[in-house]
Protein backbone atom coordinates (compact mmCIF):
# COMPACT_ATOMS: atom_id res chain seq x y z
CA UNK A 1 0.00 0.00 0.00
CA UNK A 2 1.64 3.29 -1.26
CA UNK A 3 1.11 6.26 1.46
CA UNK A 4 -0.82 9.34 0.14
CA UNK A 5 1.36 12.17 -0.72
CA UNK A 6 1.81 15.24 1.63
CA UNK A 7 2.87 18.30 1.79
CA UNK A 8 5.54 20.29 3.81
CA UNK A 9 6.72 24.09 4.31
CA UNK A 10 9.87 24.11 2.96
CA UNK A 11 11.10 27.47 2.52
CA UNK A 12 9.84 30.03 5.19
CA UNK A 13 8.47 33.49 4.51
CA UNK A 14 11.22 35.56 5.08
CA UNK A 15 13.39 33.04 2.67
CA UNK A 16 10.73 33.17 0.11
CA UNK A 17 10.31 37.13 0.42
CA UNK A 18 14.59 37.64 0.45
CA UNK A 19 14.75 34.76 -2.89
CA UNK A 20 12.36 36.92 -5.48
CA UNK A 21 13.12 40.43 -3.75
CA UNK A 22 16.53 39.97 -4.41
CA UNK A 23 16.48 38.41 -7.82
CA UNK A 24 14.36 41.42 -8.80
CA UNK A 25 16.72 43.90 -7.55
CA UNK A 26 20.15 41.72 -9.01
CA UNK A 27 18.02 42.37 -12.32
CA UNK A 28 17.18 45.88 -11.78
CA UNK A 29 20.89 46.93 -10.40
CA UNK A 30 22.81 44.82 -13.61
CA UNK A 31 20.12 46.80 -16.33
CA UNK A 32 20.26 50.43 -14.42
CA UNK A 33 24.30 50.35 -14.29
CA UNK A 34 24.72 49.57 -17.65
CA UNK A 35 22.22 52.20 -19.02
CA UNK A 36 23.75 55.00 -16.56
CA UNK A 37 22.46 58.63 -17.10
CA UNK A 38 20.18 59.15 -14.47
CA UNK A 39 19.10 55.22 -13.33
CA UNK A 40 22.43 55.86 -11.33
CA UNK A 41 20.40 56.97 -8.28
CA UNK A 42 18.30 53.89 -8.48
CA UNK A 43 21.54 51.81 -9.27
CA UNK A 44 23.31 53.06 -5.54
CA UNK A 45 19.70 52.17 -3.98
CA UNK A 46 18.96 49.13 -5.61
CA UNK A 47 22.59 48.30 -4.22
CA UNK A 48 22.15 49.40 -0.56
CA UNK A 49 18.89 47.02 -0.41
CA UNK A 50 20.75 44.66 -1.90
CA UNK A 51 23.58 44.32 0.90
CA UNK A 52 20.90 45.01 3.70
CA UNK A 53 19.03 41.47 2.13
CA UNK A 54 22.49 39.59 2.10
CA UNK A 55 23.11 40.54 5.65
CA UNK A 56 20.05 39.64 6.58
CA UNK A 57 20.27 36.27 4.39
CA UNK A 58 24.06 35.20 6.25
CA UNK A 59 22.17 36.09 9.76
CA UNK A 60 19.66 33.90 9.02
CA UNK A 61 21.55 31.25 7.82
CA UNK A 62 22.77 30.91 11.51
CA UNK A 63 19.58 31.89 13.02
CA UNK A 64 16.77 30.73 10.32
CA UNK A 65 14.54 27.95 9.86
CA UNK A 66 16.80 24.88 9.71
CA UNK A 67 16.23 24.65 5.04
CA UNK A 68 17.43 27.99 5.42
CA UNK A 69 21.09 27.56 7.55
CA UNK A 70 24.02 27.22 6.60
CA UNK A 71 25.08 23.87 8.40
CA UNK A 72 22.51 22.37 7.16
CA UNK A 73 23.20 22.68 3.20
CA UNK A 74 26.45 23.02 3.13
CA UNK A 75 27.54 19.17 2.44
CA UNK A 76 30.77 17.20 2.06
CA UNK A 77 32.41 16.01 -1.34
CA UNK A 78 30.90 12.46 -0.53
CA UNK A 79 27.62 13.90 -0.79
CA UNK A 80 27.88 16.13 -3.42
CA UNK A 81 29.65 13.75 -5.84
CA UNK A 82 26.66 11.53 -5.05
CA UNK A 83 23.85 13.37 -5.49
CA UNK A 84 25.60 14.74 -8.94
CA UNK A 85 25.59 11.30 -9.57
CA UNK A 86 22.16 10.79 -9.27
CA UNK A 87 20.87 14.07 -11.79
CA UNK A 88 19.46 12.14 -14.95
CA UNK A 89 15.59 11.75 -15.35
CA UNK A 90 14.11 8.72 -13.28
CA UNK A 91 17.51 8.47 -10.84
CA UNK A 92 16.81 11.88 -9.68
CA UNK A 93 15.95 11.98 -5.85
CA UNK A 94 14.10 15.37 -4.54
CA UNK A 95 15.73 16.79 -1.44
CA UNK A 96 13.91 18.83 0.69
CA UNK A 97 15.60 22.26 1.20
CA UNK A 98 18.83 23.07 -0.46
CA UNK A 99 20.25 20.00 -2.50
CA UNK A 100 24.06 18.97 -1.81
CA UNK A 101 25.03 20.62 -5.00
CA UNK A 102 22.70 23.86 -5.26
CA UNK A 103 23.56 24.43 -1.51
CA UNK A 104 27.43 25.62 -2.72
CA UNK A 105 25.50 27.19 -5.06
CA UNK A 106 23.27 29.59 -2.63
CA UNK A 107 27.25 29.84 -1.28
CA UNK A 108 28.52 31.25 -3.71
CA UNK A 109 25.49 33.58 -5.19
CA UNK A 110 25.60 35.16 -1.87
CA UNK A 111 29.29 35.68 -2.12
CA UNK A 112 29.72 36.91 -5.15
CA UNK A 113 27.08 39.44 -4.62
CA UNK A 114 28.24 40.73 -1.36
CA UNK A 115 32.07 41.54 -3.01
CA UNK A 116 29.77 43.44 -5.55
CA UNK A 117 27.94 45.24 -2.98
CA UNK A 118 30.83 45.65 -1.05
CA UNK A 119 32.84 47.22 -3.82
CA UNK A 120 30.31 49.24 -5.36
CA UNK A 121 30.43 51.52 -2.33
CA UNK A 122 33.69 52.61 -2.54
CA UNK A 123 33.58 52.53 -6.86
CA UNK A 124 33.41 55.65 -8.82
CA UNK A 125 32.39 55.60 -12.63
CA UNK A 126 34.46 59.01 -13.28
CA UNK A 127 31.26 60.55 -14.68
CA UNK A 128 29.24 61.69 -11.65
CA UNK A 129 28.29 59.04 -9.49
CA UNK A 130 30.95 57.99 -6.64
CA UNK A 131 30.08 55.00 -3.89
CA UNK A 132 29.39 56.26 -0.84
CA UNK A 133 33.04 55.33 1.04
CA UNK A 134 35.18 56.38 -2.12
CA UNK A 135 36.44 59.30 -0.32
CA UNK A 136 37.36 57.72 2.60
CA UNK A 137 40.01 55.40 0.50
CA UNK A 138 43.17 56.07 -1.69
CA UNK A 139 42.39 56.30 -5.55
CA UNK A 140 44.17 53.02 -6.35
CA UNK A 141 41.62 51.51 -4.26
CA UNK A 142 38.95 53.21 -5.77
CA UNK A 143 40.42 52.25 -9.31
CA UNK A 144 41.07 48.58 -8.21
CA UNK A 145 37.21 49.02 -6.68
CA UNK A 146 35.91 50.00 -10.42
CA UNK A 147 37.45 47.80 -11.80
CA UNK A 148 36.10 45.07 -9.59
CA UNK A 149 32.86 45.73 -9.76
CA UNK A 150 32.48 46.32 -13.70
CA UNK A 151 34.10 42.96 -14.01
CA UNK A 152 31.78 40.98 -11.27
CA UNK A 153 29.05 41.88 -13.04
CA UNK A 154 29.43 40.00 -15.57
CA UNK A 155 30.26 37.32 -12.97
CA UNK A 156 27.01 37.37 -11.61
CA UNK A 157 25.35 37.55 -15.04
CA UNK A 158 26.94 34.39 -15.93
CA UNK A 159 25.93 32.87 -12.22
CA UNK A 160 22.58 34.15 -12.55
CA UNK A 161 22.26 32.80 -15.91
CA UNK A 162 23.34 29.50 -15.07
CA UNK A 163 21.24 29.15 -12.00
CA UNK A 164 18.09 30.02 -14.43
CA UNK A 165 19.45 27.32 -16.50
CA UNK A 166 20.02 24.39 -13.77
CA UNK A 167 16.12 25.32 -12.38
CA UNK A 168 14.98 24.60 -15.85
CA UNK A 169 17.02 21.52 -16.17
CA UNK A 170 14.79 20.37 -12.59
CA UNK A 171 11.53 21.49 -14.26
CA UNK A 172 11.74 19.85 -17.47
CA UNK A 173 14.44 17.74 -17.29
CA UNK A 174 14.19 16.05 -13.75
CA UNK A 175 10.28 16.97 -13.27
CA UNK A 176 11.00 18.25 -10.20
CA UNK A 177 9.44 21.94 -9.64
CA UNK A 178 11.81 24.03 -7.58
CA UNK A 179 10.09 27.37 -8.73
CA UNK A 180 6.18 26.81 -7.38
CA UNK A 181 8.02 25.57 -3.59
CA UNK A 182 10.32 28.90 -3.84
CA UNK A 183 6.87 30.29 -4.43
CA UNK A 184 4.26 29.20 -2.24
CA UNK A 185 6.73 27.65 0.20
CA UNK A 186 4.97 24.08 0.05
CA UNK A 187 6.35 20.74 -1.37
CA UNK A 188 4.55 17.77 -2.38
CA UNK A 189 6.52 15.06 -0.75
CA UNK A 190 5.05 11.65 0.50
CA UNK A 191 3.41 10.76 3.85
CA UNK A 192 5.71 10.38 6.83
CA UNK A 193 8.57 12.92 5.88
CA UNK A 194 8.89 14.65 8.79
CA UNK A 195 8.20 18.90 8.71
CA UNK A 196 11.28 20.93 9.30
CA UNK A 197 11.14 23.16 12.42
CA UNK A 198 10.53 27.17 10.77
CA UNK A 199 11.24 29.91 12.64
CA UNK A 200 8.86 32.65 13.23
CA UNK A 201 8.78 35.19 10.57
CA UNK A 202 9.03 38.49 13.46
CA UNK A 203 12.93 37.39 14.21
CA UNK A 204 13.64 37.49 10.67
CA UNK A 205 11.67 41.17 10.45
CA UNK A 206 13.98 42.05 13.12
CA UNK A 207 16.88 41.12 11.94
CA UNK A 208 16.39 42.62 8.26
CA UNK A 209 15.61 45.99 10.05
CA UNK A 210 18.77 45.66 11.85
CA UNK A 211 20.92 44.68 8.38
CA UNK A 212 18.94 47.56 6.88
CA UNK A 213 19.78 49.97 9.74
CA UNK A 214 23.59 49.27 9.56
CA UNK A 215 23.61 49.71 5.89
CA UNK A 216 21.88 52.97 6.72
CA UNK A 217 24.54 54.03 8.64
CA UNK A 218 26.94 52.64 5.87
CA UNK A 219 26.10 54.60 3.49
CA UNK A 220 24.17 57.47 4.56
CA UNK A 221 25.75 58.32 8.23
CA UNK A 222 29.35 57.75 8.15
CA UNK A 223 30.80 59.00 5.28
CA UNK A 224 29.35 62.31 6.55
CA UNK A 225 31.29 62.07 9.39
CA UNK B 1 36.53 87.28 -9.13
CA UNK B 2 34.52 84.42 -10.56
CA UNK B 3 33.08 85.96 -13.17
CA UNK B 4 36.84 86.56 -14.27
CA UNK B 5 37.79 83.22 -13.69
CA UNK B 6 34.77 81.79 -15.59
CA UNK B 7 35.91 84.44 -18.37
CA UNK B 8 38.91 82.81 -18.65
CA UNK B 9 37.80 79.58 -19.21
CA UNK B 10 35.45 80.74 -21.74
CA UNK B 11 38.69 82.42 -23.44
CA UNK B 12 40.63 78.80 -23.19
CA UNK B 13 37.52 76.93 -24.44
CA UNK B 14 37.27 79.10 -26.92
CA UNK B 15 41.13 79.13 -28.10
CA UNK B 16 40.93 75.24 -27.92
CA UNK B 17 40.94 74.13 -31.00
CA UNK B 18 43.47 77.01 -32.37
CA UNK B 19 45.97 76.24 -30.30
CA UNK B 20 45.94 72.23 -30.28
CA UNK B 21 47.69 72.66 -33.75
CA UNK B 22 51.25 73.13 -31.85
CA UNK B 23 50.94 71.08 -28.96
CA UNK B 24 53.20 67.84 -28.11
CA UNK B 25 51.23 64.84 -28.06
CA UNK B 26 52.30 64.14 -24.05
CA UNK B 27 50.57 67.83 -23.59
CA UNK B 28 47.44 67.11 -25.51
CA UNK B 29 47.04 64.27 -23.25
CA UNK B 30 48.03 66.17 -20.08
CA UNK B 31 45.20 69.19 -21.13
CA UNK B 32 42.31 66.78 -22.13
CA UNK B 33 42.83 65.15 -18.90
CA UNK B 34 43.25 68.31 -16.99
CA UNK B 35 39.69 69.45 -18.12
CA UNK B 36 38.19 66.36 -17.48
CA UNK B 37 39.15 66.29 -14.11
CA UNK B 38 37.58 69.58 -13.34
CA UNK B 39 34.65 68.58 -15.39
CA UNK B 40 33.77 65.50 -13.42
CA UNK B 41 34.90 67.69 -9.76
CA UNK B 42 31.78 69.97 -11.07
CA UNK B 43 29.35 67.52 -12.15
CA UNK B 44 29.92 65.22 -9.67
CA UNK B 45 28.97 67.90 -7.38
CA UNK B 46 26.08 69.55 -9.06
CA UNK B 47 24.75 65.54 -9.31
CA UNK B 48 25.31 65.46 -5.77
CA UNK B 49 22.72 68.39 -4.82
CA UNK B 50 20.50 67.28 -7.17
CA UNK B 51 20.42 63.97 -5.99
CA UNK B 52 20.32 65.46 -2.12
CA UNK B 53 23.84 63.84 -0.95
CA UNK B 54 23.95 67.52 0.06
CA UNK B 55 22.43 70.94 -0.11
CA UNK B 56 21.06 72.52 -2.75
CA UNK B 57 22.50 76.03 -3.31
CA UNK B 58 21.77 77.19 -6.23
CA UNK B 59 24.52 79.46 -6.93
CA UNK B 60 26.82 76.62 -6.70
CA UNK B 61 24.91 74.78 -9.67
CA UNK B 62 25.10 77.56 -11.67
CA UNK B 63 29.08 77.55 -11.06
CA UNK B 64 29.09 73.83 -11.66
CA UNK B 65 26.85 74.13 -14.71
CA UNK B 66 28.85 77.18 -16.08
CA UNK B 67 32.06 75.21 -15.37
CA UNK B 68 31.11 71.97 -17.32
CA UNK B 69 29.57 73.35 -20.06
CA UNK B 70 33.06 75.47 -21.10
CA UNK B 71 35.06 73.19 -20.93
CA UNK B 72 33.37 70.17 -22.63
CA UNK B 73 34.13 71.62 -25.75
CA UNK B 74 38.15 71.46 -24.45
CA UNK B 75 39.48 67.57 -24.40
CA UNK B 76 38.10 67.15 -28.50
CA UNK B 77 40.33 69.54 -29.73
CA UNK B 78 43.02 67.35 -27.80
CA UNK B 79 42.57 63.98 -28.83
CA UNK B 80 45.35 64.14 -31.89
CA UNK B 81 47.71 61.29 -34.01
CA UNK B 82 50.33 60.04 -31.36
CA UNK B 83 48.12 60.76 -27.90
CA UNK B 84 47.40 57.00 -27.97
CA UNK B 85 50.47 56.27 -25.67
CA UNK B 86 50.01 56.39 -21.71
CA UNK B 87 46.55 56.76 -21.82
CA UNK B 88 43.27 55.03 -21.42
CA UNK B 89 42.11 56.55 -24.56
CA UNK B 90 41.21 53.49 -26.77
CA UNK B 91 42.91 53.26 -30.44
CA UNK B 92 39.67 52.60 -31.72
CA UNK B 93 39.07 56.76 -31.37
CA UNK B 94 41.33 57.00 -34.35
CA UNK B 95 39.76 54.25 -36.38
CA UNK B 96 36.21 54.95 -35.57
CA UNK B 97 36.97 59.08 -35.92
CA UNK B 98 33.55 59.87 -37.45
CA UNK B 99 31.77 58.17 -34.30
CA UNK B 100 34.19 59.51 -32.20
CA UNK B 101 33.65 62.82 -33.10
CA UNK B 102 29.74 62.21 -32.98
CA UNK B 103 29.47 60.92 -29.43
CA UNK B 104 32.00 63.99 -28.69
CA UNK B 105 29.75 66.02 -30.12
CA UNK B 106 26.75 64.94 -28.30
CA UNK B 107 28.31 65.34 -25.13
CA UNK B 108 29.30 68.88 -25.76
CA UNK B 109 25.82 69.80 -27.08
CA UNK B 110 24.20 67.91 -23.95
CA UNK B 111 26.42 69.75 -21.24
CA UNK B 112 26.10 73.25 -23.39
CA UNK B 113 22.44 72.60 -22.00
CA UNK B 114 23.40 72.56 -18.05
CA UNK B 115 23.53 76.67 -17.45
CA UNK B 116 20.23 77.02 -18.49
CA UNK B 117 18.98 73.84 -16.57
CA UNK B 118 20.33 75.41 -13.91
CA UNK B 119 19.53 78.94 -13.93
CA UNK B 120 15.53 77.74 -14.83
CA UNK B 121 14.71 76.93 -11.22
CA UNK B 122 13.10 74.20 -12.54
CA UNK B 123 14.70 71.11 -10.91
CA UNK B 124 13.12 68.18 -12.47
CA UNK B 125 13.93 69.90 -15.52
CA UNK B 126 17.68 70.23 -14.57
CA UNK B 127 17.41 66.39 -13.10
CA UNK B 128 16.84 65.83 -16.51
CA UNK B 129 19.58 67.69 -18.02
CA UNK B 130 22.45 65.87 -15.95
CA UNK B 131 21.21 62.58 -16.51
CA UNK B 132 21.20 63.49 -20.54
CA UNK B 133 25.07 64.80 -20.29
CA UNK B 134 25.86 61.96 -17.77
CA UNK B 135 24.25 59.51 -20.99
CA UNK B 136 26.55 61.21 -23.41
CA UNK B 137 29.68 60.88 -21.43
CA UNK B 138 29.02 57.10 -20.47
CA UNK B 139 28.08 56.29 -24.12
CA UNK B 140 32.38 57.69 -25.40
CA UNK B 141 33.66 56.34 -22.23
CA UNK B 142 31.56 52.38 -23.09
CA UNK B 143 33.09 52.66 -26.30
CA UNK B 144 36.52 54.59 -26.51
CA UNK B 145 38.02 54.35 -22.56
CA UNK B 146 40.03 51.13 -21.16
CA UNK B 147 37.81 50.31 -17.57
CA UNK B 148 40.02 51.65 -14.67
CA UNK B 149 43.10 49.16 -13.39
Amino acid sequence: MTAAPARIRVWDLPTRIFHWTLAALVVFSFTTGKIGGGWMSWHLKSGYAILALLLFRLAWGVVGSSTSRFTGFLRGPVAFFRYAAGLVPKRHRPVIGHNPMGGWMVLFLLLILLAQAGSGLFSDDEIATQGPLAEKVSNAVVAKMSSFHDFNGWIIAVAAGVHVLVIAYYVFGLKDNLVKPMWSGWRAVDAGVEQPPMRAAWLAAILLALAAAGVYWLVVVYPKG
Amino acid sequence: MKKSAIAALALLAAAAPALSQNVKPENQIKFRRAAYTIMNLNFSNLDAMVENKKPFNKEEAIRNADIVSLLSSIPKSYFGEGTDKDTRAKPEIWTHRADFDAKMDKMVSEAGKLPAAARSGDMAALKKQIADTDAACKACHDDYRAKQR
